[in-house]
């Protein structure tokens, strides 16, 4: 098989991150130190007391539509969440390098699909948001599984016999969906939170297949007569 | 005898859970004074597997957990004077920024000079290059 140099791979993961933190990162103002003051500590004025509440609001809302999707992946194919799960638990680096050069590629292929002419750059980017969006959706919920395992999860038979709700891959998810939702609340932390959890699940979600556990690509063999 | 029997007598071992239970074979061994190890797994001694258990559907956690999430939902809502649904298209219309940096970030690109151009390709390459070499790594998960 043909194998990468081995600076390759470190290359590549420094730049993807670069480029994501870029793209996560706030935009800048004249008074960072300042902002960073009004943001963690209270308000400076009933304006900005407001909009952090409406944030609030908007994020909670999110978060119930969340659920819903969760529920709804969950009853449909809690095999392959758990399969993915499972991965991000056991390979959480693996997933965390995928995550990033994934999102960079999806933000880099965007890029050059918007080059093209309209007729064929159009039909391709909105085929690359779909997939880039089910691929964050489905990854999340992975994570919310994940961390509701971690913190929650079945140690012993002992356990899995006394408990009668707190057991089953839908009370995970949920589980994980309240821990992580709490903390998106958070301001400043709780972006930066959620937007790793979503690069972990979007590592996790393209390192199984979508909890399929199949190869991306076929392994081509000479036959043997 | 029959066939379980002769097959207990090749491999005891393997067929353990016979010689438990057929007595002329158990009589046999114990006459020649060979020891019958039962080699039957422990299941309670094994650890929990991740699929056990995982198929139960608690549903009073889901109600509970969606309920609360709902109840602060509307109450935020109402306390800035805002529709549930005007919040979470306010939510998910925040994309419109990442499309327009998109956009800027394009425009940048084709109006950048020749060399940050050829740079640019020669990252895209290496960065879907590493995609590729990071896809083909079979997953742990199960094995592990």
């Amino acid at each position: 098989m043909l194998r990468p140099p081995r600076i390759l791979l470190p290359l590549a993961i420094a730049a993807a991150s670069v480029i994501t933190a870029t793209l996560a990162a706030p935009p800048a103002t004249s008074s960072v130190v300042g902002d960073a003051r009004r943001v963690l500590l209270t308000p400076a004025s009933f304006t900005d007391a407001a909009a952090m509440m409406q944030r609030t609001a908007v994020v909670a809302s999110l978060l119930f539509v969340w659920m819903i999707a969760a529920v709804a992946l969950t009853l449909i194919s809690g095999r392959e969440i758990r399969y993915s799960s499972i991965e991000v638990r056991t390979s959480p680096l693996h997933c965390l390098a995928l995550g990033l050069v994934a999102v960079t590629s999806f933000v880099l292929t965007a890029i050059v699909f918007s080059w093209l002419t309209s007729v064929i750059g159009i039909p391709l980017l909105v085929a690359l948001a779909v997939f880039a969006m089910l691929t964050k959706i489905y990854g999340t919920i992975a994570v919310f599984h994940a961390v509701g395992t971690i913190v929650a999860g079945l140690r012993t038979r002992e356990q899995l016999a006394q408990r009668r709700w707190l057991r089953g891959d839908l009370a995970m998810v949920i589980i994980g969906l309240l821990i992580l939702g709490a903390i998106r609340l958070v301001p400043v932390i709780g972006p930066i939170v959620w937007g790793l959890a979503s690069i972990f699940g979007v590592g996790t979600a393209l390192a199984t297949k979508f909890g399929r556990r199949e190869p991306w690509f076929l392994a081509w063999r000479p036959s043997e007569v | 005898m029959n066939d379980s029997c002769r097959r207990a007598i090749e491999d005891p071992e393997a067929n353990a859970a016979h010689l438990q239970q057929c007595a002329p074979c158990r009589a046999l061994f114990e006459e020649l004074n060979t020891p019958i190890s039962d080699a039957r797994v422990q299941v309670r001694e094994l650890p929990l597997a991740p699929w056990e258990g995982a198929t139960y559907r608690s549903w009073p956690l889901v109600i509970a957990g969606a309920a609360a999430m709902l109840i602060a939902a509307l109450a935020l809502c109402a306390a800035v004077g805002l529709s549930p649904l005007r919040a979470i298209s306010m939510g998910i219309g925040s994309t419109a920024i990442a499309r327009s940096s998109l956009l800027t970030a394009a425009d940048a690109v084709r109006n950048a000079s020749m060399i940050w151009q050829i740079a640019f390709g020669a990252l895209f390459l290496l960065v879907n290059t590493a995609l590729v070499f990071l896809l083909r790594r079979a997953p742990r998960g199960i094995d592990a």
